[in-house]
């Protein structure tokens, strides 16, 4: 019972951190029908940002985070704007390969910046690295702080779509685009809020994950694998899919790595993955799949 | 009249004498009669960078060093900079532009092991002389190229040096956690022989993946073996993963790195959770600290030359590795070629450097030139300090 504990916490929470990231894929993908594989750079370079803010610059935690988030927004708007605007009526495969450009500008600028300076950077841990006990189950506090801040941006998601006018044009335009237009709503903005919110998810992911682990200019894309397999398994259109699947995910390899064998790890979310896929071709949450007649 | 041509016979003659002399000396490539051009490679960028910019900043110095008294046989030093990025196809890249494009005389570098290797047969081909001062691989020196020679450590020296220590510390209960990608395996296959002839059985056999950012599940399988001793072949990023975690689980066996981990001041600030790195031991190529007063000379090149950087073990590396490729110069003669400098690597035989923790020792069929690995310990908190040093004989 100890050791299920133990592994599945570790799996909720990894998991949530690929959901964030899946969020991410997500948001975009919903509003312009493109995987951004920078998605996994935002990640990354927020994350410096974040590194230099604190650890560099001594300014707290919560102030960082909400610097990292409101500066990976402003990325992913001009990334939209550069790179992705100026060829919108282009066709998918030239979409996705200025998002592929973006991403490795970034890693390249990464490396530029930080890259020389050390190494694998650390993030020293926001709370006590000693463990506590809640009734038999062992929580590190860390843990607990990723998780509660994973809950946080969902929440604040939810309300975003839920309640305010950005949010409900952002699902009209993922609806139907054309239709959108038609009403008056400026498309165009929309991409570029989607990929906005899509990097400013990335950002708080970064800044949470980063006391669990050390970033280095190459980090973005074991998170975007990952990601991209969360978001894959919940459906590539769904939000609460997309935190499902990162959460099946990082139980996955949790469990099959304490169970089985830590060999298996990195493959068991994969096989997971392809099993539902093949029962199910949209994804947990995806749409079902309609046929024309 | 015969008298009055006779100054220009011999101008003539001098000039012919200069052209010949000087056509043999253009004929060396990177030599000229005033300097010998020596290509570095490495990655210059990225997390790399340790095992690449930061020895060639000791080459450097030591090169500064040389040709501040002279140079060598009245020839200064000058060094020419690749970046592999620590990448097999910028590696070979990397060699046949300072090859054909510099017109280097000669290699000194090599910083990660995978990029070296796929250079090898780059470097063989072009016949080079070559020195190694980090890339570990067994396969860059074994079986030996007639012209790479290395001061590096290579993955089975430090391999068998990890069990020595291991049964030296006493353990009985000796398990392994291991990243299984090109440079985890090219340790992993060398440690598993080394453990099969001495009878020892792993009480456990873990993984972790090099891009890992939680190792719950293998400490637990870790703690559940009751291990008193883990050997780490692991990259920094992972290894202080691993480290985190099993301080977080209370799993506090005697944990030994390897020269991929060789500077226990940064794991000890990159695994970041006070005490975790008590009971970690790891091999370092080079027998002193960056601290140690012995060291003092160089730090205060090395702090000079390249302001903002502090003295690292990945600058000894490249020291020790510089002043093993000027004595070969050395005994290379004026007369320079690259056969005479491959030749000299042979020659060199009890070698003691500033930083190595052993003689170095060349020969024609071993170019594995460095078999000395020192232990380092970090007390949390507290000065680096070298253990011990295991030689290994063969």
């Amino acid at each position: 019972m100890l050791l299920f504990s133990y592994l599945l916490m570790s799996g909720v929470t990894t998991g949530a951190l690929y959901g964030l990231v899946a969020l991410g894929f997500v948001v975009v993908n919903k509003a312009t029908g493109v995987i951004n594989f920078a998605q996994g750079e935002f990640f990354m370079f927020t994350g410096f940002i974040a590194w230099m803010l604190h650890v560099q610059l001594g300014i707290n935690y919560l102030v960082t985070f909400a610097f990292a988030v409101a500066f990976g927004f402003a990325l992913g708007c001009l990334t939209d704007r550069i790179a992705f605007r100026p060829i919108a009526k282009s066709d998918v495969v030239s979409l996705v390969l200025a998002t592929v450009g973006i991403a490795f500008i970034l890693k390249g600028l990464a490396r530029t910046i930080w890259g020389g300076k050390a190494d694998y950077l650390a993030f020293p841990p926001i709370t006590s690295p000693d463990p506590i006990m809640v009734g038999s189950i062992m929580v590190i506090p860390q843990q607990l702080a990723v998780l509660a801040g994973t809950a946080v941006i969902l929440l604040l998601f939810v309300a975003f779509f839920r309640f305010t006018r950005a949010g409900k044009m952002m699902q009209a335009t993922a609806d139907n685009a054309r239709a959108a237009r038609l009403v008056g709503i400026r498309t165009d903005r929309i991409y570029t809020l989607a990929f906005g919110i899509g990097a400013a998810i990335a950002a708080a992911a970064a800044v949470l994950t980063a006391p669990l682990t050390l970033l280095y200019p190459d980090i973005g894309f074991a998170f975007f694998l990952k990601g991209f397999a969360a978001a894959v398994l919940g459906g590539l259109s769904s939000l609460p899919g997309a935190v499902l699947g990162g959460m099946i995910v990082g139980i996955a390899e949790s469990m099959a790595g304490g169970y089985i064998h830590s060999s298996v790890m990195e493959l068991s979310p994969f096989i997971v993955i392809m099993a539902v896929l093949v029962l199910r071709p949209s994804g947990l949450l995806g749409p079902a799949k309609t046929r024309r007649v | 009249m015969l008298m009055s041509r006779l100054p220009r016979f011999a101008a003539l003659a001098a000039a012919l004498a200069i052209g010949a002399g000087a056509h043999a000396l253009a004929a060396e490539p990177g030599v000229t009669a005033d300097s010998i051009r020596i290509g570095t490679f490495g990655a210059l960028t990225g997390p790399g960078y340790l095992y690449g910019k930061l020895p060639m900043n000791g080459v450097e110095v030591v090169l500064d060093e040389v040709n501040a008294a002279g140079g060598i046989h009245g020839r200064k030093l000058q060094l020419v900079r690749e970046d592999d990025r620590c990448d097999a196809a910028s590696a070979i890249a990397a060699i046949q532009k300072l090859v054909h494009q510099d017109q280097v005389f000669a290699l000194i570098g090599g910083g990660c092991s995978n990029a070296t290797f796929a250079a090898r047969e780059a470097i063989e081909t072009a016949k080079i002389p070559t020195l190694i001062f980090a890339s570990v691989h067994d396969g860059i020196t074994v079986p030996p190229a007639p012209n790479i020679y290395s001061t590096a450590l290579t993955s089975s020296i430090e391999s068998e040096a990890q069990v020595l220590f291991a049964q030296q510390q006493g353990a009985k209960r000796i398990a392994m956690i291991s990243m299984k990608d090109a440079w985890g395996r090219a340790r992993y296959a060398p440690l598993m022989e080394i453990l099969k002839a001495k009878g020892i059985a792993l009480v456990a056999d873990e993984e972790l993946s090099p891009d890992a950012n939680d190792a719950t599940a293998q400490v637990l399988r870790l703690k559940a073996t009751n291990a008193d001793a883990v050997i780490m072949v692991l990259y920094p990023k992972p290894a202080a993963v691993y480290i985190r975690d099993a301080q977080k689980l209370g799993f506090k066996p005697l944990n030994i790195g390897q020269s991929g981990i060789a500077d226990p001041a940064a794991f000890e600030e990159q695994v970041g959770v006070p005490g975790a790195t008590a009971s970690f031991r790891t091999i370092s190529q080079v027998k002193f600290t960056p601290e140690d007063p012995a060291m003092d000379k160089w730090r205060k090149l090395v702090e000079t030359k390249f302001p903002g950087d502090r003295l690292s073990v990945y600058n000894l590396f490249g020291i020790g590795s510089a002043q093993v490729l000027v004595e070969a110069l050395k005994r290379a003669g004026s007369d320079l070629t690259r056969e005479k400098l491959q030749a000299a690597f042979a020659t060199i035989k009890g070698f003691n450097t500033d930083v190595h923790p052993g003689p170095v020792t060349c020969s024609q069929s071993d170019h594995r030139c460095h078999k000395s690995p020192a232990w380092l310990a970090k007390d949390p908190g507290g000065p680096i300090r070298v253990l011990a040093v295991t030689t290994i004989e063969n």
